[in-house]
């Protein structure tokens, strides 16, 4: 009996993606014993970025590990993958949403409609900003040139913030170009991993979500194709990289804003960050009122979000 | 099949399309498609082909080739730099073999105002050559000195191989610039010792320049030295407001572009028919590269796709053992000698599936390599049987130059240059030592 | 036969050199956009668009001059043997390899517009009939597909005009195998 073969692409370049994707491939390549082989691509390896759904859905790539905003999604769950602003606190938001509030339902569903199966999501670091220039009040992000998700980038253009959308392993080198300031990107942890602590000189600590909200998604077909056993290796090695990340995360957020020496920690007085947790609510109600399906999203993240304001702190930030 | 087999079979399947002597382009995008449509079949193998289209569209640093070519047509058709050649011509003209170290110089400058060496072959060839055989320099010497200055052109900032090379490497553009600064300028020294120790021992390839063709009231030389600024203006308007962070590499493109092309107005120089020369050259280079770099990032996609890059490595570094530099070298020497039947472009396109990530591999330093890169490519340039500066020769010649000169003019300089490939080996501080105290904080 | 011949080649020349004329000034238009983004970037506040569209006018440039490119015979070629040959073998050689040439182009221009149809919101696997059924009005536009920038501009245009370049390369290359044919009849171009 041969082997399975897929092709495996993720959003991620090859230093974040030993951490966020590799361990999932190597747990289903080793548990699969031969019979399902993945082999792993980093960001625009095989096909570029922009066009890793359609691959996805011709089967030019097997499967991918991605959010929904980066590889440009097709359906109308695209603009509330990656970092929905404001929408999350902590990565266990994440999981919560999806498994108890309804929101893998939706996925599943949706991305079934476009010849994708979409398979789990599970959360990762927060949406910080590391940048040459210090920011300390809402003004300094006016003229901005960011590298950020497209959805998060629409949302904080109304700061000033130019968002600039380039393939994910030449961010650092364009820093270095003057093509980008920095990034509104992810949490400290992937700063020091893929080398953009060393581009970049100040790290803010107000996020504009808490959690990346990110997915697996394989090919209708080829998910159809493939025996019940090992089926369940690929979710058990997917369960297993959600575990790996979330701590990998959370101590290297941690330890790199104390002990890092790279990125000098700066922060937007909660005063003024309420401007930008006011806006947030103001692009929900547009977003919502997009369509029912919005609608529907929107009401779950405020539905979440109430509980977890009344449940108080470790929830919410005090 | 093997990952190796399928792998050897792609290149040696290229390489014979190559020798049937069909457009570049043509050949590997073939390989490309036909690859992975057996590969893919119809899960998506019609698409990889124009996949690489997108991705290319996005690699913004490309935006800088165009203006880059511009800038070396609008330099080269304009006879901007006539002025340049006469100021060497009286003030080194007095030397032992002094026309041809000032040629140098005036390959150095122009050097510094593009970044290929189309520009430097068609000023040196055109303006510097007949004026040297006017003077009774030694006519293969002088072939050679051209040939070999004008490469310089990729190597000294700004140079469009490092932008080719930063994409495929994924290193950064500006490091990789700087990284070419100090072996660009020790090469140009190299090349002046290697023309005044020639000099030296047989005065009669290089005379002095008679009294009273240098015989020039001082004013008037002291003025000629002006002709010196425009090139440094016109690298400072550029390179300033990028170093400044003021503006992007890519927009600091244009402004060069732009630089250049007032300039040429400024002087008169802009008649219509440079203007036309000058904008259908650029389209035609510009076109040349683009659709080259399509069909190469198509091919690496799919050889990547194979996993045959993965399969290269372990073949080297676990199943043959050798050890890093033992690897490099033998890298470095079979790159040099595919580089003397292949273009730089086409170089890229094997260099990148293969060399590149495995010198990352190795742990060697990738801006380094980079350079070490530019150098081959430098000498593939001028090596028979394919080479752009050996064409341009060719095309631009004077009648009393023949081939055999021109292939025989260039086995010192190639020799200098393999000497100086060496020493960056040796000594990577040539290289790094600048965009590490420039970025070093 | 050989009138056919001559008026194809005719027209296909003469239609490709007038897009690339007029596509050979677009480095003016790449030089323009990237200049106001610098002088927006150094005196005003950056501008959300200029990257883009200098990305957009760049692939044009090249696709769209890629024909006239090949009419002013720039493709390099590894001349090793090729340039020892006669014409008349040269001619030969050139009529057997062009078909490849012409192979990848086919592949690219199928690729090229599958993916427009995708950028249309089509995510079938014949874009054919998709286009066909469009103006029959037996198909609908879907998702537009956008690009993942703040500017978001739509892709089908840029999509559609290198469709255009493509397959103006396939009538040039095409053209070049008439010209060979001709050639080896002893005809004069
Ligand atoms: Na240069
Ligand atoms: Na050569």
């Amino acid at each position: 009996q041969t082997a399975i073969k897929w092709r495996f692409q993720t959003y991620a370049g090859a230093a974040l993606g030993e951490h966020v994707t590799k361990p999932v491939i190597d747990f289903i390549n080793k548990a699969a014993n031969g019979e399902l082989e993945i082999e792993l691509y980093y960001a625009d390896q095989i096909v570029p970025t922009g066009e890793l759904f359609q691959a996805l859905q011709r089967g030019t790539i097997d499967a991918v590990h991605s959010d929904d905003d980066s590889m440009a999604s097709p359906t109308p769950l695209q603009q509330f993958g990656g970092y929905f602003p404001l929408a999350t606190k902590h990565s266990l938001d994440v999981p919560v949403l999806f498994d108890q509030y309804g929101l893998a339902d939706i996925w599943r569903e949706e991305y079934a409609k476009v010849g994708v199966t979409w398979l789990s999501a599970a959360g990762q670091d927060p949406c910080n900003f590391n940048t040459k220039k210090e920011i300390t009040s809402l003004a300094d992000l006016d003229g901005l040139k960011l590298y950020t998700f497209p959805t998060a980038g629409r949302f904080l253009s109304q700061f000033g913030v130019v968002p600039v959308s380039i393939p994910y392993e030449d961010a650092e080198v364009a820093v270095q170009t003057g093509e980008l300031d920095g990034m509104a990107w992810s949490g400290i942890t992937e700063d020091y991993t893929v080398g953009w602590a060393d581009v970049t000189d100040y790290f803010l600590t107000n996020n504009i979500s808490g959690a990346w909200i990110g997915s697996f998604f394989v090919n209708q077909q080829v998910w159809a194709d493939l025996p019940e056993h090992l089926k369940a290796i690929v979710m058990a090695g997917i369960e297993a990289g959600h575990t790996y990340r979330n701590q990998w995360y959370w101590g290297g957020e941690a330890r790199l804003r104390a002990q890092g020496d790279k990125l000098q920690l700066r922060s937007i007085p909660q005063e003024e960050w309420v401007v930008v947790e006011d806006a947030a609510k103001v692009f929900w109600t547009e977003i919502a009122a997009e369509s029912e399906l919005n609608a529907k999203i929107v009401q779950t993240f405020r539905d979440y979000n109430d509980v977890i304001s009344k449940a108080g702190p470790p929830y919410t930030f005090g | 099949m093997s990952y190796e087999l399928i792998a050897t079979l792609m290149f040696s399947s290229m390489m014979l399309m190559l020798l049937t002597g069909q457009r570049v382009f043509g050949a590997i995008g073939f390989v490309a498609v036909v690859a992975s449509l057996v590969l893919w079949g119809d899960k998506g193998g019609f698409d990889l082909g124009f996949a690489a289209a997108m991705k290319l569209m996005k690699w913004y640093p490309l935006l800088t080739l165009p203006m880059f070519i511009f800038m070396g047509y609008v330099l080269s058709e304009s006879k901007i730099a006539d002025d340049l050649y006469k100021m060497f011509h009286v003030w080194m003209g007095g030397l032992q073999g002094g026309l041809a170290i000032g040629t140098i110089g005036l390959m150095v400058l122009i050097s510094a105002m593009n970044g290929l060496s189309v520009a430097g072959m068609a000023i040196g060839a055109t303006i510097a050559l007949p004026e040297l055989l006017k003077r009774g320099y030694d006519k293969r010497m002088v072939t050679g000195v051209i040939q070999a200055g004008s490469s310089l052109g990729i190597l000294v900032p700004p140079s469009v191989v490092l932008v080719l090379y930063a994409m495929i490497a994924r290193q950064p553009v500006g490091q990789l610039w700087l990284a070419g600064v100090i072996p660009g300028l020790m090469m140009a020294a190299m090349f002046i010792i290697y023309i005044m120790v020639r000099c030296w021992k047989n005065p009669t390839l290089g005379p002095i320049l008679s009294a009273e063709e240098r015989d020039m009231p001082r004013a008037e030389k002291l003025k000629l030295l002006t002709a010196g600024l425009l090139p440094i203006a016109i690298f400072a308007v550029m390179m300033v407001p990028f170093v400044n962070g003021w503006t992007s590499l890519v927009e600091s493109s244009a402004i060069g572009a732009l630089a250049a092309f007032l300039a040429a107005v400024v002087k008169g120089r802009m008649t219509r028919e440079v203007f036309e020369n000058s904008v259908r050259n650029t389209l035609s280079i510009t076109c040349m590269f683009m659709w080259i770099i399509l069909a190469a990032l198509a091919f690496g996609a799919v050889f990547d796709g194979l996993g045959a890059v993965k399969a290269i490595e372990s073949l080297f570094t676990e199943k043959l053992g050798l050890s890093p530099w033992v690897i490099l070298i033998l890298m470095q020497l079979t790159f040099i000698l595919m580089g003397t039947f292949l273009d730089d472009t086409a170089m890229l396109v094997i260099v990148a599936p293969l060399y590149v990530p495995l010198v990352g591999a190795l742990g060697f330093d990738l801006v380094w390599y980079g350079i070490l890169y530019t150098i081959t490519c430098q000498i593939a340039y001028m090596t028979p049987p394919f080479g752009y500066n050996l064409f341009l020769m060719r095309a631009m010649a004077p009648p009393e130059i023949t081939i055999q000169d021109i292939y025989r003019s260039i086995v010192p300089f190639v020799l200098v240059m393999v000497g100086a490939l060496a020493l960056v080996m040796i000594f990577p501080q040539l290289a790094l030592w600048l965009p590490n105290y420039v970025y070093g904080n | 036969m050989t009138r056919f011949m001559h008026r194809y080649i005719r027209v296909v020349d003469a239609v490709n050199y007038r897009v690339g004329r007029v596509a050979m000034y677009g480095i003016f238009v790449i030089m323009g956009i990237l200049l106001i983004s610098s002088v927006n970037k150094t005196f005003f506040t950056p501008t959300l668009w200029t990257l883009e569209m200098a990305q957009f006018a760049m692939v044009a440039y090249y696709v769209l001059g890629g024909p006239y490119s090949i009419q002013l015979g720039s493709n390099v070629r590894m001349d090793l043997l090729y340039g020892e040959w006669s014409l008349r073998k040269k001619a030969w050689v050139d009529l057997m390899t062009v078909f490849f040439l012409i192979f990848y182009l086919l592949v690219l221009l199928y690729g090229a517009i599958s993916s427009t149809a995708y950028s249309f919101g089509y995510w079938g696997t014949e874009p054919f009939s998709f286009f066909s059924g469009l103006i029959t009005g037996t198909e609908e536009i879907g998702h537009m597909e956008r690009s993942s920038s703040a500017w978001r501009p739509y892709l089908w245009p840029i999509k559609f005009v290198m469709i255009i370049g493509i397959f103006l390369m396939l009538l040039q290359c095409i053209s070049e195998l008439l010209k060979d044919v001709l050639r080896l009849k002893g005809e004069e171009i």
